[in-house]
């Protein structure tokens, strides 16, 4: 089953084209990753699907239904969103944080219900907050802070998330633990994830599926194996990339005219021609 | 989860608050240029035909006038915390917007017409400040949204340049106006607590609760718009209709403040911060407790106000703001761990 449906979407900011006529499925319990430069409109798209920018034309299809057809209520049940760093102006602790996800569904008084509670935990322990849950957002590292926005994302139960660049200022172990949270989502709770990312190398290895956009409103959409070739990410990202072998997967470094191996991707697209 | 809020601990600091304030009330209604206690107060109630002096002190001067710093605080104290939230400032107070301007033309402009319409038995000041405070935020909140739909920069920016606009005209139109008109004028600016009727005072009292209850209900939704907007959208929250809820109720309730006592300024600003400080953020709690806590702030100060240079009094704003804060700052380097903008 399509939980997404997106057909010829296109989208503007007054003079400038972001996207045009992008068009994908995505299944549900899929791993999306959206690849490409800067300005290619991939938090555009983020945006789009959330419906916080109005498209100018296309059709999006959230679970079969028109995205227009839901209210701002019945969308937040079926897509959660996790943007960059948001930190709130008053020091909210990780618990009050979380508990927000489930505002819409307060009982009486606008207190939470005992569900909300359950699923509030059980959220915290999958994501392993709990340890921290008493304390100020402020007072965490970033890496932290991130994993409560999805712990809180995870809180609004929905069967989709959409993450814009979730580990864009996170260590290794925090990159690579968001990333492990997030496959684990999909694997055990069939969630469908759409992930922003700048890392080319953890889409490749946790992504099913991936759409890589450039500035130039081109873009292709499949699985991940295909899309994320030498070939494709150096006409998209103009750079020279070397690339290798790794597993199942592949390893892509890009590499600029005066780093240290900058020779090694010359011999390495002449080997391929 | 102990951490969370039940509705059990904040029915308590609700009650626990509304016994300290009523202790406050009752302690400052016996103070002041004449000395009473309530002995004397009740001590011949029940007799007909006989006047005692100090109930009518009690009941007609005192009371009405602590009744009516209640309310001033309470909704100046509320209307700081709602517009902290929504403009996600912690600098924002009631007057950020340009009420204040709003409420001072309107002033300036009955003072120099010398228009007099007694309407309700009050003078045509608080009318004429009430028709300018009301009638300014709307245009700052009608520009703001020309300027941008979900940004409160354009929000802000359209109250800063309404505010400088209207300053501008104050200005004028006090150069050419008269030393006494002027007096009258900067006197009521100050912020200034006096007698009202009680009609007047059980009408500001029925609104002022009615837009607080108003905000209680939607605190959860300002918690989640701490986050921003966007934020709060995605969590489900209908954000425009919050924001305009939240707008339109503030925006009256200081309305009423500014038209009861002219400008007083620091309650709207550090008393939603020493709650904050002292309790957190969780608007739920925080609006009741900065409304109560509003109350009995403005109401110490008032009686400041009229016992400190008795039988002069001074303006009540200048109280608050050189009482207030100095306690703030207490409060800050007490409590300082406790608000995140501070850490960032």
């Amino acid at each position: 089953m399509n939980i997404i449906e997106v057909k010829n979407l296109s989208f503007s900011y007054s003079e400038t084209q972001v996207l045009r006529n992008i068009s994908f499925e995505v299944e549900q319990g899929t791993f999306l990753a959206i690849v490409g430069p800067n300005g290619a409109g991939k938090s555009t798209l983020i945006n789009l699907l959330s419906a916080l920018l109005k498209r100018d034309s296309g059709v999006i299809k959230v679970d079969e239904k028109p995205i227009e057809s839901y209210s701002t209520k019945a969308l937040s049940e079926k897509i959660a969103v996790v943007r960059q760093e948001s930190t709130p102006v008053f020091g909210f602790s990780v618990i009050e944080t979380v508990m927000m996800a489930r505002t819409t569904h307060y009982g009486q008084l606008g207190f939470e219900t005992e569900t909300d509670r359950q699923i509030v935990n059980e959220a915290l322990k999958v994501t392993d907050t709990d340890r921290f849950a008493p304390r100020l957002l402020s007072n965490l590292s970033s890496g932290e802070r991130q994993r409560v926005f999805i712990t809180r994302a995870f809180a609004q139960d929905t069967p989709i998330l959409l993450l814009d660049e979730p580990t864009s200022f996170l260590d290794y172990k925090h990159q690579v633990g968001i990333y492990d949270l997030l496959k684990k989502a999909q694997n055990e709770r069939q969630k469908t994830i759409l992930s922003v990312t700048h890392d080319i190398n953890l889409a490749a290895q946790y992504a099913d599926i991936a759409l890589l956009i450039a500035a130039d409103n081109n873009y292709v959409y499949g699985p991940t194996t295909d899309v994320l070739s030498q070939k494709q990410l150096e006409k998209f990202f103009d750079t020279k990339i070397f690339t290798a072998d790794i597993g199942q997967g592949k390893f892509f470094m890009p590499l600029g005219k005066f780093a240290k191996d900058a020779g090694l991707v010359k011999t390495n697209n002449k080997r391929q021609t | 989860m102990a951490q969370l809020l039940t509705k059990r601990k904040l029915f308590w600091q609700i009650t626990l608050a509304l016994v300290v304030l009523m202790v406050v009330v009752l302690c400052c209604s016996l103070i002041g240029t004449k000395q009473i206690s309530l002995k004397s107060v009740f001590a011949r109630a029940g007799q007909p035909n006989t006047i005692n002096p100090d109930y009518e002190i009690f009941m007609h001067v005192r009371l009405p006038r602590i009744f009516l710093a209640c309310i001033v605080g309470a909704a100046l104290a509320c209307s700081g915390v709602v517009f902290q939230a929504i403009l996600r400032n912690p600098l924002a107070d009631p007057y950020i917007l340009g009420i204040s301007s709003g409420a001072g033309l309107g002033t300036i402009i009955a003072v120099i017409s010398g228009l007099s319409l007694p309407i309700l038995g009050n003078s045509p000041i608080a009318i004429f400040a009430f028709i300018g405070a009301i009638g300014t935020i709307w245009l700052v909140w009608f520009i703001g949204r020309l300027a941008g739909k979900s940004n409160v920069t354009g929000l802000l920016l359209a109250g800063v340049v309404v505010n400088a606009f209207f300053s501008a005209i104050i200005m004028f139109l006090t150069s050419i106006a008269k030393s006494q008109q002027i007096y009258a004028t900067i006197f009521w600016l100050m912020g200034n607590i006096s007698e009202e009727s009680i009609f007047v005072l059980w009408l500001a009292a029925g609104l002022t609760i009615a837009g607080i209850v108003a905000l209680f209900y939607i605190s959860p939704q300002l918690n989640a718009l701490c986050f921003g907007a966007d934020e709060a959208r995605s969590m489900g929250i209908d954000t425009s209709r919050t924001q305009l809820i939240a707008f339109a109720v503030a925006a009256l309730i200081t309305s009423i403040a500014v038209c009861l006592s002219g400008l007083i300024g620091f309650v709207g600003l550090i008393v939603p911060h020493g709650v904050r400080l002292v309790f957190g953020p969780d608007h739920r709690r925080l609006l009741p407790l900065s409304a109560i806590t509003g109350a009995i702030f403005l109401t110490a100060a008032d009686t400041l106000a009229r016992t400190i240079v008795a039988p002069a009094q001074l303006p009540v704003g200048v109280v608050t703001a050189i009482a207030g804060g100095p306690f703030f700052l207490f409060l800050l380097i007490r409590y300082t761990r406790k608000i995140g903008w501070l850490n960032k």
